[in-house]
């Protein structure tokens, strides 16, 4: 066939995010399930989101993490938008990210339909660099980092589990007494 | 007025520098031809410039639909009342003389094309085309499909199952439309045929979650449908492929998505 005349210059950039190595948490949003039966109850949807390198200490962000735990996207969004901690900005701009992403992506129907099922804090890189102090004294500060991990699940958010009463640690015992059984005899 | 500034010297004057002169040509070198002109630069042992490495790109398929076909209104649903006249409405469109000379063209460069055989193997690529999407399977998909129709077909599907059967076909498939254009240089053909379906399909799209979003699995749907295939025709080894489908306006609205 005939030769191309030379119309387009020399673009052959290959410009694409996909060569940074993904981690686990953003390839679990990846797994397709096999369609269900009719029969079958509906499968909540789940999405997965993170950031990575919030440069925050893992420590003071996962204060935050555990307020979030387990209540639903509006109330958690309110109570960030309240608190005067730096990682509250970042975890509320991950959380809108990731309703964003559910309601385009992942076939959700309602935006405020989701509730945090997980939601973690993890180590990022650390980088070494002196700390200067008075008579030539010095000392080797860590430049911290963390990462935030966090996952929505489609529907409202479940109950709070009860907490433990007296009677309950009552009864798990009596039941304990009454489990008991003769070993190695007839 | 001093000594060293007598009466007749200008207070400031502009003294010329004189820096190395680089690809400077002498005058009586300027007007010569250009295999002079590279002569004498390679004598005086100039250097050149690799020459600017040009891709070659190769196009396989076109980017759109030539002239594309317009269905006329109510098509499907008049069928079954006044047979003969559309029959003849039908042919009319066909012996239009643009579609004429594109088939005359394509016979040149294709022995083997006729209308009346075409669209059997048409509906048969449209069938596997669809399979194979249905299945992923993206070989197979490339070389039933061309790479402008394979975008449209895959965007969004990467996370999805979709399910798809091909039921009967209602009516035998039909060449309503047919283009032959050159692109970029003259004499690189590619040939365009429409065909009509009118078909029996079931769709279903599950989406990542395993959830129905689309259609369902044991409901048959009547589908008309303009598509479009294409071909490479000074390629001695092109093959039919599909390139399109034609949306008519009055076609009706889809159901929506369930979410």
């Amino acid at each position: 066939w005939l030769a191309p005349s030379s119309l387009f210059p020399l673009s052959c950039l290959h410009t694409s995010t996909a060569l940074q190595k993904l981690g686990k948490w953003e390839k679990k949003n990846r797994i397709v399930y096999p369609p269900q039966l009719p029969g079958e109850p509906r499968r909540p949807a789940e999405i997965y989101h993170c950031r990575r390198e919030i440069k925050y200490s893992k420590d003071k962000m996962w204060y935050l993490a555990k307020l979030i735990k387990g209540m639903s996207i509006d109330q958690a969004l309110a109570q960030l938008e309240f608190s005067d901690k730096k990682g509250a900005k970042v975890i509320k701009e991950v959380l809108l990210e990731a309703q964003e992403l559910a309601v385009r992506n992942h076939n959700v129907e309602f935006k405020s339909n989701l509730h945090i099922a997980e939601s973690t804090t993890g180590r990022g890189r650390y980088v070494k660099r002196i700390r200067y102090h008075g008579k030539g004294m010095f000392g080797i500060m860590n430049i911290v980092r963390c990462h935030y991990f966090v996952k929505l699940v489609e529907g409202p958010p479940p109950p709070p589990e009860p907490p433990r009463t007296g009677f309950d640690q009552a009864k798990e015992y009596v039941q304990q007494l009454r489990s008991r059984t003769l070993v190695n005899t007839l | 007025e001093s000594v060293l500034r007598p009466a007749g010297a200008p207070s400031a004057c502009l003294v010329p520098v004189r820096t190395k002169k680089r690809h400077s040509v002498p005058e009586w070198a300027r007007e010569l031809s250009p295999e002079e002109k590279e002569k004498r630069l390679r004598s005086l042992g100039t250097i050149f410039p690799e020459d600017r490495v040009e891709r070659t790109f190769y196009l396989a398929c076109t980017a759109d639909i030539i002239d594309p076909y317009i269905p006329p209104e109510g098509d499907a649903r008049l069928t079954s009342l006044s047979k003969d006249g559309l029959k003849q409405k039908m042919e009319k469109a066909k012996q239009t003389a643009v579609s004429q000379l594109a088939l005359r063209k394509i016979k040149d460069h294709d022995l083997d094309f006729s209308t009346k055989t075409f669209p059997e193997k048409a509906q048969e690529i449209f069938i596997e085309a669809h399979n194979s999407l249905a299945n992923f399977n993206k070989q197979k998909l490339h070389s039933l499909v061309t790479e402008r129709c394979y975008p449209e077909m895959v965007r969004g599907n990467r996370y999805k199952t979709i399910r798809w059967s091909f039921v009967e076909s209602l009516e035998p498939p039909r060449v309503v439309h047919m283009r032959c254009d050159s692109f970029v240089n003259r004499g690189n053909l590619y040939g365009q045929v429409t065909v009509r379906m009118h078909t029996r399909q079931t769709l279903a799209i599950y989406d990542r979650f395993g959830r129905l979003m689309y259609g369902g699995e044991q409901v048959p749907k009547d589908v008309l449908e303009y598509v479009v295939f294409e071909k490479y025709l000074v390629n001695p080894y092109g093959t039919w492929r599909m390139h399109g489908k034609i949306v008519p306006e009055w076609a009706p609205p889809k159901d929506p998505i369930v979410k």
